[in-house]
């Protein structure tokens, strides 16, 4: 761009600012003179993009995602650092076998069991909510069907391991 | 004759109710029940041992509460406890929470003034489950406010089994929690009431249930005082009450102002204003010390992992660990599953008062994850949501039951005029097949609640109801053995202890000695000054010669430690000795920790550190236990609880000697010697 045309537009914008706008800002006069004299500010459509509230269910995930986090012992794993799986070593043999289920205490966790029994727990939640959806009158009868059935089994697959689970870690459990 | 069967069936008739009154007699004689369950189920220590107060800090409560009973409030609030923490003494007054004490001094003086002539310790041990059935009659009108009354009965029930807690109000166990939780939820149940009916007199109701809540509980705040204008817990609330005001002011200008444009000025500059204000008083409040930075406790909250490191005494209070899988299935079971389920039903149906109790549910479940005990603080949503999981799906259950053939019509009115007949004859035919899979799933749902209610008893039974302080095993013959260790020695220190004797011991201990054994403490579970505590821990794990320095100091005549060797009880002082060395090394840094390990590891055998096998603490525990046979076919000296034998067995003490032993060697108390009448003499020996 020839600066004698830049300084011509920029006159020309800066007496239609003083024309339309009579500012006591010393800043403002600071910036009309030292850049904006010989620069000339692109002419853009900026727009504040717009951020729309998320929907119930939306919302309904990102809590299913966080319940599992902390019913899996995030927590306990993050500051008590055990191992993602416990070792044990056979008396007779001498080999070195995993240990899932920490045993002993209540109130102890390794990551992989946490985050399975999570899981196990996260999944009897979705398979009532998938009941509730199978009884919802405006779907097609094959729809409602299969989302019963998964929801029973979703529901008793997981009632079945999370006692299972409990039963392997405390030896006396329901004794 | 012909009149006497008419009247009989006229009588037959006016008992018979209407579908109404049926309905109310039902809710009513299940809350009646449900109510008794409460109350029952936390008698299991009652039952199995005696009526007496568990664990630690109840020891305390009940003090105080004696106090109170004796001398009346004012001398209560203004009292100075010089029992403990010797010699620096305890306000109690203004550091407690007078709450419980004086509900159960007020239900005390009722039954007293019933003329039913009950002991204090009887109103102490029972406050809790008396509490607990309260609470289920609130959980049934909150559950009815939030969803109906169907929720409210299944949320009464839950509530009054569940596990979590059970643990903290169960018939003995005289703490705050067992009043708090009650008032907690009595205060949300009053606050979403205002809320729904707008009314004044619930809003007041609401801000004495706070009242009492805060007066009953130290769950979330130290002192109430000057508190609430100064603790920078606080802040957020003033924050909220603020902009309420700056809200409302907003909108009284508004309803004057009839120019929009004009208000739209106001607002900036009013909206402006006050944030800058705010933002000012805030940063002068910080900058100035006079609002009081976030304490450890609470902060532990928000960074999880402070306390490790920067506080060990937090750090070490087993409560106050993370989370793990097993205790959230253990204090809640099925709710586990129907939590995210009513979280599901909630979200479907949004208003005021689903919002509010998701709200709860989820930041106390976060909590819940940080620290175990906050699992109480949970429960109470927890149970909530659970409920209107399980009376959603029954209600959609029993509604496919009920369903006659009025579901013909409504297939015939959509859908084109072909899949119509078809459409009509399939329904006709899934019909009995709907109404046997929801018969199928009714008694799959009555299965689940029944395995939780077995659940909850047999962890009520096995897991909630020791009194701590009788300890329990089974013997060989699988017969249940008694330890009463610990009451045997606070009455010896009683009846066989000059008045004024002070007794040194671990902080656990503090309140029942000063409770059982009436003496003078140095320091109690109450942990305020982390000083005292650490000279105490510096003492036990020093050697005796410098060991004995800090406990003449402390003009200390007696010294208490609790041993498990020879039982195999794994909570004794020997297990909880590397916290004594971090505590008191934390402000004396002579006291290291890797002088008291071998490679990391923490041992009391031949291969222990000798700084170990020398110290106060060891050389208390096992005076005289290397010639004492604890196990057949194992060597002198074997320590049950750490499954070695020890190190040190010759075990010689220069300065103290052997007061006290209990019959299963729990409770050790040992004199400490008067100094030698010519201690010079020692120093300057020849040779």
């Amino acid at each position: 761009m020839a600066p004698k045309a830049d300084s011509q537009s920029a006159g020309a914008v800066a007496a239609a600012d003083a024309s339309s706008q009579f500012s006591m800002d010393p800043v403002f006069h600071i910036l009309k003179v030292v850049p904006y004299s010989f620069l000339r500010p692109p002419r853009l459509r900026l727009k504040i993009p717009s951020v729309s509230l998320p929907s119930a269910m939306t919302v309904f995930s990102l809590v299913l995602l966080t319940y599992f986090m902390v019913v899996s012992g995030f927590v306990y794993d993050v500051i008590v650092e055990p191992p993602g799986i416990g070792s044990t070593q056979d008396p007779a043999t001498g080999a070195v076998r995993p240990v899932v289920f920490l045993p002993g205490r209540v109130n102890g966790q390794y990551i992989i069991e946490g985050l399975s029994s999570g899981f196990m727990f996260v999944l009897g939640g979705i398979g009532i909510v998938l009941l509730d959806l199978a009884l919802d009158k405006n779907r097609a009868r094959s729809v409602k069907v299969s989302y019963a059935i998964a929801g029973i089994s979703s529901v008793v697959i997981a009632y079945v391991m999370t006692t299972l689970f409990i039963r392997i870690k405390i030896p006396g459990y329901l004794r | 004759m012909a009149t006497m069967p008419a009247s009989a069936s006229d009588l037959l008739k006016s008992f018979k109710l209407k579908t109404k009154q049926q309905e109310l007699l039902i809710r009513v004689s299940i809350l009646c029940l449900v109510y008794i369950l409460a109350f029952i189920t936390r008698l299991f220590s009652v039952l199995r041992y005696e009526s007496m107060i568990h664990e630690f800090d109840p020891y305390f409560n009940y003090r105080t509460t004696l106090y109170l009973t004796e001398n009346g409030f004012y001398d209560f609030w203004n009292w100075f406890d010089y029992e403990s923490w010797y010699p620096l003494g305890r306000i109690v007054g203004g550091t407690l929470y007078p709450g419980l004490m004086v509900t159960a001094v007020l239900i005390y003086r009722i039954l007293r003034f019933l003329r039913f002539a009950v002991h204090i310790r009887e109103v102490c041990v029972l406050t809790a489950p008396f509490f607990a059935s309260n609470t289920t009659l609130v959980a049934y009108f909150f559950g009815k406010e939030i969803w109906d009354s169907g929720a409210g009965l299944v949320a009464a029930i839950l509530i009054a089994i569940c596990p979590g807690y059970i643990s903290r109000s169960v018939a003995g166990s005289y703490d705050n929690e067992g009043v708090a939780i009650f008032a907690l939820l009595f205060t949300f149940y009053v606050f979403v009431k205002a809320v729904n009916t707008g009314s004044l007199a619930w809003s007041l109701a609401s801000a004495f249930g706070y009242f009492y809540m805060v007066s009953a509980w130290g769950g979330y705040i130290r002192f109430v005082g000057f508190q609430h204008v100064q603790s920078g817990e606080h802040m957020a609330a003033m924050g909220v009450f603020f902009l309420m005001q700056v809200f409302y002011f907003l909108d009284w200008v508004k309803h004057m102002l009839s120019d929009t444009k004009l208000f739209q000025a106001f607002l900036r500059i009013t909206v402006t204003c006050a944030v800058a204000v705010g933002g000012i008083a805030l940063g002068l409040g910080m900058v100035s010390g006079y609002i009081s930075p976030w304490t450890g406790r609470f902060y532990s909250l928000l960074d999880p992992t402070y306390a490790k490191d920067h506080i060990p005494i937090i750090a070490s209070v087993s409560e106050h660990q993370p989370t793990a899988w097993s205790s959230f299935m253990f204090d809640f079971h099925i709710l586990l599953f129907l939590f995210p389920a009513g979280l599901y039903f909630c979200f479907k149906r949004l208003s005021d008062a689903t919002i509010f109790i998701v709200m709860y549910g989820l930041t106390s479940m976060y909590f819940a994850g940080v620290m175990v005990r906050l699992i109480l603080v949970a429960t109470p949503a927890v149970c909530l949501i659970s409920a209107i999981a399980v009376s959603a799906t029954v209600k959609n259950l029993t509604v496919l039951l009920r369903s006659k053939n009025k579901v013909v019509q409504t297939g015939s009115t959509k859908g084109s005029g072909g899949s119509k007949s078809s459409s009509k004859a399939l329904l006709d035919q899934s019909q009995p097949f709907q109404k046997n899979g929801a018969i199928a799933l009714l008694f799959g749902a009555f299965y689940l609640l029944s395995r939780y209610a077995t659940h909850c008893t047999w962890v009520t039974s096995e897991a909630y109801s020791s009194p701590s302080i009788v300890l329990a095993a089974r013997g060989a013959h699988g017969n249940r053995v008694i330890f009463d260790d610990y009451r045997e020695a606070y009455f010896w220190l009683r009846q066989n202890t000059p008045q004024d004797a002070k007794v040194m011991s671990w902080w656990d201990y503090g309140y029942q000695i000063t409770a059982m054994g009436n003496r003078t403490v140095i320091v109690d579970n109450n942990t305020w000054n982390n000083t005292h505590i650490a000279t105490v821990g510096r003492a036990m794990s020093s050697y005796e010669d410098e060991a004995i320095e800090i406990i003449r100091s402390l003009d200390v005549d007696y010294v208490l430690v609790v041993f498990g060797g020879v039982t195999g009880y794994s909570s004794d002082d020997i297990n909880k000795f590397l916290w004594m060395v971090r505590i008191g090394g934390g402000v004396f840094p002579v006291i290291k920790e890797p002088d008291y390990l071998v490679n990391g590891e923490y041992r009391v055998d031949k291969g222990a550190a000798p700084k170990m096998l020398n110290c106060l603490m060891y050389k208390l525990c096992y005076y005289r236990f290397g010639e004492m046979l604890t196990e057949y076919g194992k060597p002198p000296g074997y320590d049950r609880a750490r499954g070695v034998e020890i190190g040190n067995k010759d075990v010689k003490l220069e300065h103290l000697e052997e007061a006290f032993t209990t019959s299963n060697w729990i409770v050790r108390i040992y004199r400490v010697k008067p100094p030698n009448n010519r201690w010079w003499l020692n120093r300057y020996k020849f040779g």
